[in-house]
């Protein structure tokens, strides 16, 4: 999964603040049971609970006397890796989420609106109406329209749920349809485009398919002969593969965070004059035509000769039914 | 500076979090000299008989962090002095600090609070939905383990997008240049950003334009320059303008129909069929929806042969010029 970048003082101080209620509720934990908790490493809560043990209030006498700070039981904190709050400071509960962070979960919610975990949208209403209660002050207004998907995603989760394949019509990017039976692994999503990350049984190794192309899915019998838990999968949606094709492209230099997911690490690039040349991988010309017919003066092909022959070919098919 | 050379180092975060205890215990508020003198992590580098300017200053940017992280952290007057900036206090008053004990969250929705967070993996938004999530946490409730995984994403690539995010949540008037289709020339414009809205996979900002009537909507993609914060402020109007934004996208994407012939049995066939709203009218006839012209005419021209424009004739020229250019580029 993605990475987490290291915590800065402010995430620091958002996870003091968040300890110190889970440990009052939970009475008596684990290192172990509260870093899995809150997803992060032990260490980081064993100097966590260390700084929360040694903090407090100034207090009357303003010079932080024993009963105006923290304590935990410090034996079996020492011994045994768990932690118990003896005494307790200022804080009792949660805080609230800041404007902006209610703003980002809200936002993705409406996002996931399709999904079919959403499917109760009274409860998702709901839900969003609590984040905006639980926040310090009207969420900040930022939006993503939930991007529809048909069926599919219900028929991917019940064939996962009733542990059975899915087969459905896949056309690929070269145009061939073909019937494929796969082992649903997970699904992801960038912007407004869907993928099923699968098991493919005709092909017998892991494949990527847009929702988009896939055509009369139907949850079958056969049972799932893989798990997501058995397979691993790779980070990046496309994958690269030793038989790519290296393509040198000339971009405008707005535009290139939009191939940013065909460029390899370390792809050598140069800049004059608000263009970049830069290279991408694609694994045929199929896919490099269509999506260089969709950049019409921003992407153009260098080279090979034969993938700017593909292209001209595609395009010029194109134009010519307008003839 | 002799204070900065101290040898009793505290970190940020204990100093943050000492801030945060000493103003959420007291009732009244503390002046900032009683802060600054008793706190630990100021306390340290106090000079009772000297000038504290830097330590001031250190106080000023730690309110600012500690209010973005949502912490109510508010003035008080002096009763017996107002007016008088010595004498303001200051304190976290509890009850705007804590959440609320009507909100709490099930499993099932802590499931979907993790998804909605893992849609953000780039930029401030990731860093406010990971801080989030950590508060979530702290309510002690478990997620369920979800049937399939997920790994949606919603991507945040405009250069525009961070300092307009930053100036929305800070209600400034921001400045850019913005290149309109058919245009040669950009032309700067200065708006009040209220909503950022994506529709269709882009980016749009919503804004008033002083001066303007009707409000406009920017599409990020197309501001050609960096974005300038104002040091001009505004009030935020009511309602839910995210809300409007959307909706106006919606029915200018409703309004816009266009009428297309594909090749049976491919890529542009199964494709726009499943696009939203699209209808068959006639063998291998699709009507579809579009907001922008331009941007439907660039998808169109990816399919190439695949698709036939009909009408509008507007848009029929426009996939054919496009086609015809990518085909010159590439002789």
């Amino acid at each position: 999964m993605a990475k987490v970048p290291p915590m800065q003082a402010a995430d620091k101080l958002t996870f003091l603040l968040s300890l110190v209620p889970f440990l009052i509720e939970r009475g008596t934990v684990s290192v172990a049971e509260a870093a899995t908790h809150f997803g992060v490493k032990p260490e980081l809560v064993r100097e966590a609970v260390k700084l929360i043990a040694v903090s407090g209030v100034p207090g009357e006498t303003s010079t932080y006397q024993y009963e105006d700070l923290f304590d935990i039981a410090w034996d079996d904190f020492e011994d045994n890796d768990q932690i118990t709050l003896t005494n307790q400071v200022a804080i009792d509960d949660s805080p609230r989420f800041s404007a902006r962070e209610a703003a980002a979960l809200i936002a993705g919610l409406q996002y996931l609106s399709s999904l079919p975990e959403n499917s109760d949208r009274a409860a998702v209403a709901s839900l969003m109406s609590k984040l905006s209660l639980g926040a310090s002050a009207a969420p900040s207004q930022v939006a993503v329209e939930g991007s529809e998907t048909d069926g599919t995603l219900a028929l991917i989760r019940q064939s996962v749920e009733g542990g059975v394949q899915l087969e459905f019509d896949y056309l690929n990017s070269r145009g061939d349809a073909e019937r494929r039976r796969v082992d649903p692994l997970r699904v992801e999503s960038i912007d407004a485009d869907w993928y099923l990350r699968g098991w493919c049984h005709l092909r017998e190794a892991v494949r990527t398919f847009r929702l988009d192309r896939i055509s009369n899915p139907v949850v079958t019998d056969e049972p799932l002969s893989r798990a997501a838990a058995d397979v691993q999968l790779p980070d990046t949606l496309f994958e690269a593969s030793d038989e790519d094709l290296v393509v040198t492209l000339d971009v405008a230099a707005a535009a290139e965070p939009l191939l940013a997911d065909y460029i390899p690490e370390g792809a050598v690039r140069s800049e004059q004059n608000g263009r970049v040349t830069t290279t991408v991988r694609v694994s045929h010309y199929h896919g490099l035509k269509r999506l260089i017919a969709s950049m019409p003066g921003v992407a153009t092909v260098v080279g090979p000769a034969e993938a700017r022959a593909a292209v001209a070919e595609w395009a010029a098919a194109g134009a010519a039914r307008y003839r | 500076m002799p204070h900065d050379s101290s040898p009793a180092r505290v970190p940020v975060e204990e100093r943050l979090f000492s801030l945060v205890l000493a103003l959420l215990a007291t009732e009244n508020g503390l002046t900032k000299t009683e802060i600054l003198s008793t706190v630990q992590g100021y306390r340290q580098s106090f000079d009772r008989s000297g000038d504290n300017a830097n330590l001031e200053r250190k106080f000023e940017r730690d309110k600012d962090d500690i209010r973005e992280l949502g912490v109510p952290l508010e003035t008080v007057q002096s009763p017996g002095d107002p007016g008088n900036n010595q004498n303001l206090r200051y304190r976290i008053p509890r009850g705007a600090y804590e959440l609320p004990l009507e909100v709490s969250f099930s499993a099932e929705e802590t499931t979907l609070l993790n998804l909605a967070a893992m849609v953000w993996r780039e930029g401030s938004l990731s860093a406010e939905s990971r801080r989030a999530l950590i508060k979530l946490r702290s309510l002690g409730v478990a997620a369920d383990e979800p049937v399939i995984g997920y790994a949606p994403r919603v991507r945040v690539r405009d250069a525009a997008f961070e300092p307009l995010n930053a100036a929305l949540g800070r209600g400034a008037l921001v400045r850019f240049s913005y290149l309109k289709p058919g245009e040669a020339e950009s032309r700067v414009r200065t708006v009040a950003p209220l909503a950022l809205v994506q529709h269709q996979g882009r980016w749009h900002l919503y804004a008033d334009e002083p001066g303007q009537p009707v409000r406009k909507t920017f599409l990020l993609r197309r501001i050609v320059s960096k974005v300038e914060t104002t040091g001009t402020t505004f009030e935020l109007p009511e309602g839910d303008l995210s809300a409007i934004a959307l909706h106006e996208l919606e029915e200018i994407w409703n309004g816009n129909t266009a009428v297309v012939e594909v090749t049976p049995g491919s890529d542009a066939a199964t494709r726009l069929h499943k696009r939203r709203g699209t209808v068959e009218t006639g063998p291998s006839t699709l009507e579809l929806h579009f907001s922008d012209a331009n941007i439907l005419a660039d998808e169109l021209a990816g399919f190439g042969p695949e698709v036939l424009v009909i009408a509008p004739e507007s848009l029929r020229d426009a996939v054919r010029a496009r086609l015809e250019q990518t085909e010159a580029d590439h002789g």
